[in-house]
Protein backbone atom coordinates (compact mmCIF):
# COMPACT_ATOMS: atom_id res chain seq x y z
CA UNK A 1 0.00 0.00 0.00
CA UNK A 2 1.50 3.28 -0.99
CA UNK A 3 2.32 5.70 1.75
CA UNK A 4 -0.15 8.51 1.32
CA UNK A 5 1.82 10.89 3.41
CA UNK A 6 5.51 11.19 3.97
CA UNK A 7 7.62 11.98 0.95
CA UNK A 8 10.74 14.06 0.61
CA UNK A 9 10.14 16.55 -2.12
CA UNK A 10 12.82 17.07 -4.70
CA UNK A 11 13.84 20.49 -3.45
CA UNK A 12 17.37 19.49 -4.27
CA UNK A 13 18.57 20.58 -0.87
CA UNK A 14 20.91 18.52 1.21
CA UNK A 15 18.58 17.45 3.99
CA UNK A 16 20.18 15.59 6.85
CA UNK A 17 17.97 12.86 8.25
CA UNK A 18 19.07 11.46 11.56
CA UNK A 19 18.11 8.09 12.99
CA UNK A 20 15.90 9.90 15.46
CA UNK A 21 14.07 11.64 12.63
CA UNK A 22 13.61 8.32 10.88
CA UNK A 23 12.19 6.82 14.03
CA UNK A 24 9.77 9.72 14.37
CA UNK A 25 8.65 9.27 10.79
CA UNK A 26 8.20 5.54 11.37
CA UNK A 27 6.21 6.17 14.51
CA UNK A 28 3.98 8.63 12.69
CA UNK A 29 3.32 6.07 9.97
CA UNK A 30 2.47 3.40 12.51
CA UNK A 31 0.14 5.71 14.42
CA UNK A 32 -1.59 6.71 11.24
CA UNK A 33 -2.21 3.08 10.27
CA UNK A 34 -3.52 2.32 13.74
CA UNK A 35 -5.81 5.35 13.48
CA UNK A 36 -7.43 4.03 10.30
CA UNK A 37 -7.88 0.59 11.84
CA UNK A 38 -9.43 2.18 14.92
CA UNK A 39 -11.87 4.19 12.83
CA UNK A 40 -13.07 0.99 11.17
CA UNK A 41 -13.36 -0.80 14.50
CA UNK A 42 -15.29 2.10 16.00
CA UNK A 43 -17.71 2.04 13.08
CA UNK A 44 -18.33 -1.68 13.58
CA UNK A 45 -18.78 -1.26 17.33
CA UNK A 46 -21.29 1.56 16.79
CA UNK A 47 -23.28 -0.56 14.33
CA UNK A 48 -23.27 -3.45 16.77
CA UNK A 49 -24.53 -1.15 19.51
CA UNK A 50 -27.34 0.10 17.30
CA UNK A 51 -28.35 -3.44 16.40
CA UNK A 52 -28.50 -4.42 20.05
CA UNK A 53 -30.64 -1.35 20.77
CA UNK A 54 -33.05 -2.31 18.01
CA UNK A 55 -33.14 -5.89 19.23
CA UNK A 56 -33.94 -4.71 22.74
CA UNK A 57 -36.76 -2.55 21.46
CA UNK A 58 -38.21 -5.33 19.33
CA UNK A 59 -38.11 -7.56 22.36
CA UNK A 60 -40.23 -5.17 24.37
CA UNK A 61 -42.79 -4.99 21.58
CA UNK A 62 -43.13 -8.74 21.07
CA UNK A 63 -45.65 -10.69 23.09
CA UNK A 64 -44.20 -14.12 22.63
CA UNK A 65 -42.66 -15.83 25.60
CA UNK A 66 -40.03 -17.69 23.74
CA UNK A 67 -37.59 -15.91 21.51
CA UNK A 68 -35.25 -17.48 19.03
CA UNK A 69 -31.87 -16.22 20.11
CA UNK A 70 -28.87 -16.79 17.89
CA UNK A 71 -26.09 -18.72 19.58
CA UNK A 72 -23.31 -19.63 17.21
CA UNK A 73 -24.93 -20.80 14.00
CA UNK A 74 -28.27 -21.92 15.45
CA UNK A 75 -31.26 -20.16 16.92
CA UNK A 76 -32.05 -21.50 20.35
CA UNK A 77 -35.48 -21.11 21.90
CA UNK A 78 -34.82 -18.99 24.91
CA UNK A 79 -37.31 -17.50 27.35
CA UNK A 80 -37.86 -13.79 26.89
CA UNK A 81 -36.34 -12.79 30.22
CA UNK A 82 -33.12 -14.59 29.59
CA UNK A 83 -32.87 -12.94 26.19
CA UNK A 84 -33.36 -9.57 27.79
CA UNK A 85 -30.55 -10.25 30.24
CA UNK A 86 -28.25 -11.45 27.50
CA UNK A 87 -28.90 -8.43 25.35
CA UNK A 88 -28.21 -6.14 28.30
CA UNK A 89 -24.89 -7.88 28.90
CA UNK A 90 -23.93 -7.62 25.26
CA UNK A 91 -24.83 -3.93 25.23
CA UNK A 92 -22.65 -3.34 28.30
CA UNK A 93 -19.71 -5.11 26.73
CA UNK A 94 -20.07 -3.28 23.42
CA UNK A 95 -20.32 0.18 24.94
CA UNK A 96 -17.31 -0.46 27.16
CA UNK A 97 -15.38 -1.60 24.10
CA UNK A 98 -16.51 1.48 22.20
CA UNK A 99 -15.35 3.75 25.01
CA UNK A 100 -11.95 2.09 25.07
CA UNK A 101 -11.60 2.51 21.30
CA UNK A 102 -12.57 6.16 21.40
CA UNK A 103 -10.01 6.80 24.15
CA UNK A 104 -7.27 5.12 22.15
CA UNK A 105 -8.25 7.22 19.15
CA UNK A 106 -7.97 10.47 21.15
CA UNK A 107 -4.55 9.48 22.43
CA UNK A 108 -3.29 8.63 18.95
CA UNK A 109 -4.52 11.91 17.48
CA UNK A 110 -2.70 13.79 20.24
CA UNK A 111 0.54 11.88 19.64
CA UNK A 112 0.31 12.47 15.92
CA UNK A 113 -0.15 16.22 16.45
CA UNK A 114 3.01 16.23 18.60
CA UNK A 115 5.02 14.38 15.96
CA UNK A 116 3.72 16.68 13.23
CA UNK A 117 5.02 19.68 15.13
CA UNK A 118 8.45 18.11 15.57
CA UNK A 119 8.78 16.89 11.98
CA UNK A 120 7.47 20.03 10.33
CA UNK A 121 9.79 21.99 12.60
CA UNK A 122 12.80 20.13 11.28
CA UNK A 123 11.85 19.49 7.66
CA UNK A 124 9.40 22.29 6.90
CA UNK A 125 8.47 21.86 3.25
CA UNK A 126 10.48 18.77 2.57
CA UNK A 127 7.94 16.55 4.23
CA UNK A 128 4.24 16.09 3.73
CA UNK A 129 2.26 14.61 6.61
CA UNK A 130 -1.29 15.26 5.50
CA UNK A 131 -3.93 12.83 4.35
CA UNK A 132 -4.55 13.11 0.66
CA UNK B 1 28.82 20.02 1.37
CA UNK B 2 31.40 18.16 3.32
CA UNK B 3 29.89 15.03 4.78
CA UNK B 4 30.30 15.67 8.44
CA UNK B 5 28.51 12.66 9.86
CA UNK B 6 30.37 9.43 10.40
CA UNK B 7 29.86 6.52 8.14
CA UNK B 8 28.41 4.12 10.68
CA UNK B 9 24.89 2.94 9.95
CA UNK B 10 22.87 2.97 13.14
CA UNK B 11 21.98 -0.36 14.77
CA UNK B 12 18.91 -1.70 13.02
CA UNK B 13 17.32 -5.11 13.43
CA UNK B 14 18.92 -7.06 10.61
CA UNK B 15 15.83 -9.05 9.84
CA UNK B 16 12.73 -10.33 11.51
CA UNK B 17 11.23 -13.71 10.72
CA UNK B 18 12.45 -13.63 7.19
CA UNK B 19 11.77 -9.95 6.51
CA UNK B 20 15.06 -8.20 5.67
CA UNK B 21 15.66 -5.06 7.66
CA UNK B 22 16.11 -1.81 5.81
CA UNK B 23 19.50 -0.26 6.39
CA UNK B 24 19.23 3.25 7.74
CA UNK B 25 21.51 5.62 5.85
CA UNK B 26 23.22 8.32 7.87
CA UNK B 27 24.87 9.97 4.92
CA UNK B 28 24.03 9.48 1.29
CA UNK B 29 27.53 10.02 -0.06
CA UNK B 30 28.99 7.40 2.23
CA UNK B 31 26.20 4.97 1.48
CA UNK B 32 26.85 5.23 -2.24
CA UNK B 33 30.60 4.89 -1.77
CA UNK B 34 30.26 1.88 0.47
CA UNK B 35 27.85 0.00 -1.70
CA UNK B 36 29.79 0.96 -4.79
CA UNK B 37 26.64 1.83 -6.66
CA UNK B 38 25.98 4.89 -8.69
CA UNK B 39 22.76 6.76 -8.14
CA UNK B 40 20.66 4.99 -10.71
CA UNK B 41 21.64 1.53 -9.61
CA UNK B 42 20.98 2.43 -6.00
CA UNK B 43 17.51 3.69 -6.91
CA UNK B 44 16.86 0.57 -8.92
CA UNK B 45 17.92 -1.66 -6.09
CA UNK B 46 15.71 0.15 -3.62
CA UNK B 47 12.74 0.93 -5.73
CA UNK B 48 12.05 -1.11 -8.76
CA UNK B 49 13.85 -2.03 -11.83
CA UNK B 50 12.56 -2.33 -15.35
CA UNK B 51 15.41 -4.27 -16.80
CA UNK B 52 16.21 -6.94 -14.29
CA UNK B 53 16.36 -10.11 -16.36
CA UNK B 54 16.01 -12.56 -13.50
CA UNK B 55 12.45 -12.63 -12.14
CA UNK B 56 13.72 -13.81 -8.74
CA UNK B 57 15.51 -10.50 -8.14
CA UNK B 58 12.57 -8.37 -7.03
CA UNK B 59 13.79 -5.14 -5.63
CA UNK B 60 13.52 -4.01 -2.08
CA UNK B 61 10.28 -2.09 -2.10
CA UNK B 62 8.54 -4.68 -4.23
CA UNK B 63 9.83 -7.45 -2.00
CA UNK B 64 8.34 -5.70 0.97
CA UNK B 65 5.03 -5.30 -0.84
CA UNK B 66 4.88 -9.02 -1.60
CA UNK B 67 5.52 -9.92 2.00
CA UNK B 68 2.96 -7.37 3.14
CA UNK B 69 0.25 -8.90 0.93
CA UNK B 70 1.00 -12.31 2.41
CA UNK B 71 0.88 -11.07 5.99
CA UNK B 72 -2.34 -9.14 5.40
CA UNK B 73 -3.99 -12.28 3.99
CA UNK B 74 -2.91 -14.27 7.04
CA UNK B 75 -4.24 -11.55 9.29
CA UNK B 76 -7.62 -11.61 7.56
CA UNK B 77 -7.84 -15.37 8.00
CA UNK B 78 -7.08 -15.17 11.69
CA UNK B 79 -9.51 -12.33 12.19
CA UNK B 80 -12.24 -14.47 10.66
CA UNK B 81 -11.31 -17.56 12.67
CA UNK B 82 -11.40 -15.92 16.08
CA UNK B 83 -15.12 -15.00 16.15
CA UNK B 84 -15.90 -18.53 14.90
CA UNK B 85 -14.10 -20.11 17.83
CA UNK B 86 -15.82 -17.73 20.21
CA UNK B 87 -19.21 -18.72 18.81
CA UNK B 88 -18.39 -22.40 19.35
CA UNK B 89 -17.39 -21.71 22.92
CA UNK B 90 -20.69 -19.96 23.40
CA UNK B 91 -22.68 -22.96 22.18
CA UNK B 92 -20.79 -25.41 24.37
CA UNK B 93 -21.28 -23.14 27.37
CA UNK B 94 -25.02 -22.96 26.65
CA UNK B 95 -25.24 -26.76 26.42
CA UNK B 96 -23.41 -27.10 29.69
CA UNK B 97 -25.72 -24.62 31.36
CA UNK B 98 -28.78 -26.49 30.13
CA UNK B 99 -27.39 -29.75 31.47
CA UNK B 100 -28.20 -28.77 35.01
CA UNK B 101 -31.84 -27.91 34.36
CA UNK B 102 -32.89 -31.19 32.77
CA UNK B 103 -34.90 -29.57 30.02
CA UNK B 104 -34.10 -30.10 26.41
CA UNK B 105 -32.82 -27.28 24.26
CA UNK B 106 -34.96 -26.54 21.26
CA UNK B 107 -33.18 -24.83 18.41
CA UNK B 108 -33.83 -23.85 14.84
CA UNK B 109 -30.96 -24.58 12.57
CA UNK B 110 -30.20 -24.14 8.92
CA UNK B 111 -30.61 -27.26 6.81
CA UNK B 112 -29.87 -25.53 3.59
CA UNK B 113 -29.88 -21.95 2.46
CA UNK B 114 -33.13 -20.37 3.58
CA UNK B 115 -34.48 -23.67 4.97
CA UNK B 116 -34.52 -24.17 8.69
CA UNK B 117 -35.56 -27.07 10.84
CA UNK B 118 -36.26 -27.55 14.51
CA UNK B 119 -34.04 -29.74 16.66
CA UNK B 120 -34.47 -30.95 20.18
CA UNK B 121 -31.22 -31.40 22.01
CA UNK B 122 -31.51 -33.56 25.10
CA UNK B 123 -29.17 -33.45 28.02
CA UNK B 124 -25.82 -34.47 26.83
CA UNK B 125 -22.38 -34.90 28.26
CA UNK B 126 -20.47 -34.81 25.06
CA UNK B 127 -20.15 -32.73 21.93
CA UNK B 128 -18.49 -33.40 18.63
CA UNK B 129 -15.90 -30.97 17.38
CA UNK B 130 -14.94 -30.51 13.76
CA UNK B 131 -11.17 -30.58 13.65
CA UNK B 132 -10.77 -29.95 9.97
CA UNK B 133 -9.56 -32.31 7.23
CA UNK B 134 -12.86 -34.21 7.33
CA UNK B 135 -12.23 -35.27 10.91
CA UNK B 136 -14.73 -34.90 13.71
CA UNK B 137 -14.10 -36.08 17.25
CA UNK B 138 -16.39 -36.50 20.22
CA UNK B 139 -15.39 -34.76 23.41
CA UNK B 140 -16.91 -34.31 26.82
CA UNK B 141 -18.19 -30.79 27.39
CA UNK B 142 -15.28 -29.90 29.65
CA UNK B 143 -12.67 -31.23 27.26
CA UNK B 144 -14.36 -29.42 24.39
CA UNK B 145 -14.32 -26.15 26.28
CA UNK B 146 -10.65 -26.63 27.14
CA UNK B 147 -9.73 -27.44 23.54
CA UNK B 148 -11.67 -24.53 22.10
CA UNK B 149 -10.20 -22.15 24.65
CA UNK B 150 -6.70 -23.33 23.78
CA UNK B 151 -7.37 -22.79 20.08
CA UNK B 152 -8.72 -19.34 20.79
CA UNK B 153 -5.65 -18.39 22.84
CA UNK B 154 -3.30 -19.68 20.15
CA UNK B 155 -5.15 -17.77 17.45
CA UNK B 156 -5.04 -14.56 19.46
CA UNK B 157 -1.31 -14.99 20.17
CA UNK B 158 -0.57 -15.63 16.48
CA UNK B 159 -2.54 -12.54 15.58
CA UNK B 160 -0.46 -10.45 17.96
CA UNK B 161 2.79 -11.71 16.48
CA UNK B 162 1.43 -11.06 13.00
CA UNK B 163 0.48 -7.50 13.86
CA UNK B 164 3.98 -6.87 15.25
CA UNK B 165 5.47 -8.30 12.04
CA UNK B 166 3.31 -5.99 9.96
CA UNK B 167 4.42 -2.99 12.00
CA UNK B 168 8.06 -3.94 11.55
CA UNK B 169 7.47 -4.37 7.84
CA UNK B 170 5.80 -0.99 7.47
CA UNK B 171 8.70 0.65 9.28
CA UNK B 172 11.14 -0.92 6.84
CA UNK B 173 9.02 0.29 3.94
CA UNK B 174 9.03 3.82 5.34
CA UNK B 175 12.79 3.76 5.85
CA UNK B 176 13.30 2.53 2.30
CA UNK B 177 11.02 5.20 0.84
CA UNK B 178 12.83 7.94 2.76
CA UNK B 179 16.17 6.57 1.59
CA UNK B 180 14.95 6.60 -2.01
CA UNK B 181 13.86 10.21 -1.66
CA UNK B 182 17.18 11.19 -0.11
CA UNK B 183 19.29 9.47 -2.74
CA UNK B 184 17.22 11.17 -5.41
CA UNK B 185 17.51 14.59 -3.75
CA UNK B 186 21.22 14.12 -3.29
CA UNK B 187 21.56 13.37 -6.96
CA UNK B 188 19.58 16.47 -7.95
CA UNK B 189 21.73 18.51 -5.61
CA UNK B 190 24.90 17.05 -7.12
CA UNK B 191 23.76 17.89 -10.64
CA UNK B 192 23.00 21.47 -9.63
CA UNK B 193 26.41 21.84 -8.03
CA UNK B 194 28.09 20.41 -11.09
CA UNK B 195 26.09 22.65 -13.37
CA UNK B 196 26.96 25.70 -11.34
CA UNK B 197 30.63 24.65 -11.36
CA UNK B 198 30.45 24.10 -15.11
CA UNK B 199 28.96 27.54 -15.69
CA UNK B 200 31.59 29.11 -13.45
CA UNK B 201 34.42 27.51 -15.46
CA UNK B 202 32.95 28.59 -18.76
CA UNK B 203 32.37 32.19 -17.84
Amino acid sequence: MQQQQQQGQSGGSEMEVTWEDQQNINKFGRLNNRLHELEDEIKIAKESNDNLEDAGNELILTDEDVVRFQIGEVFAHVPKDEVETRIEQMKEATSQNLEKLEEEKESIIAQMAELKKILYGKFKDSINLEEE
Amino acid sequence: MASSSSSTETGVVAERRGIPGAQFVEDVQTYLNQSGLDVNSALAFLQESNDVPVPVLLDRLQQYKVVEMKLLAQQRDLQAKIPDIEKCLDVVATLQAKKGTGEALITDFEVSEGIYSRARIEDTDSVCLWLGANVMLEYSCEEATALLQKNLDNAKASLEVLVADLQFLRDQVTITQVTIARVYNWDVHQRRVRQAAGVAIES
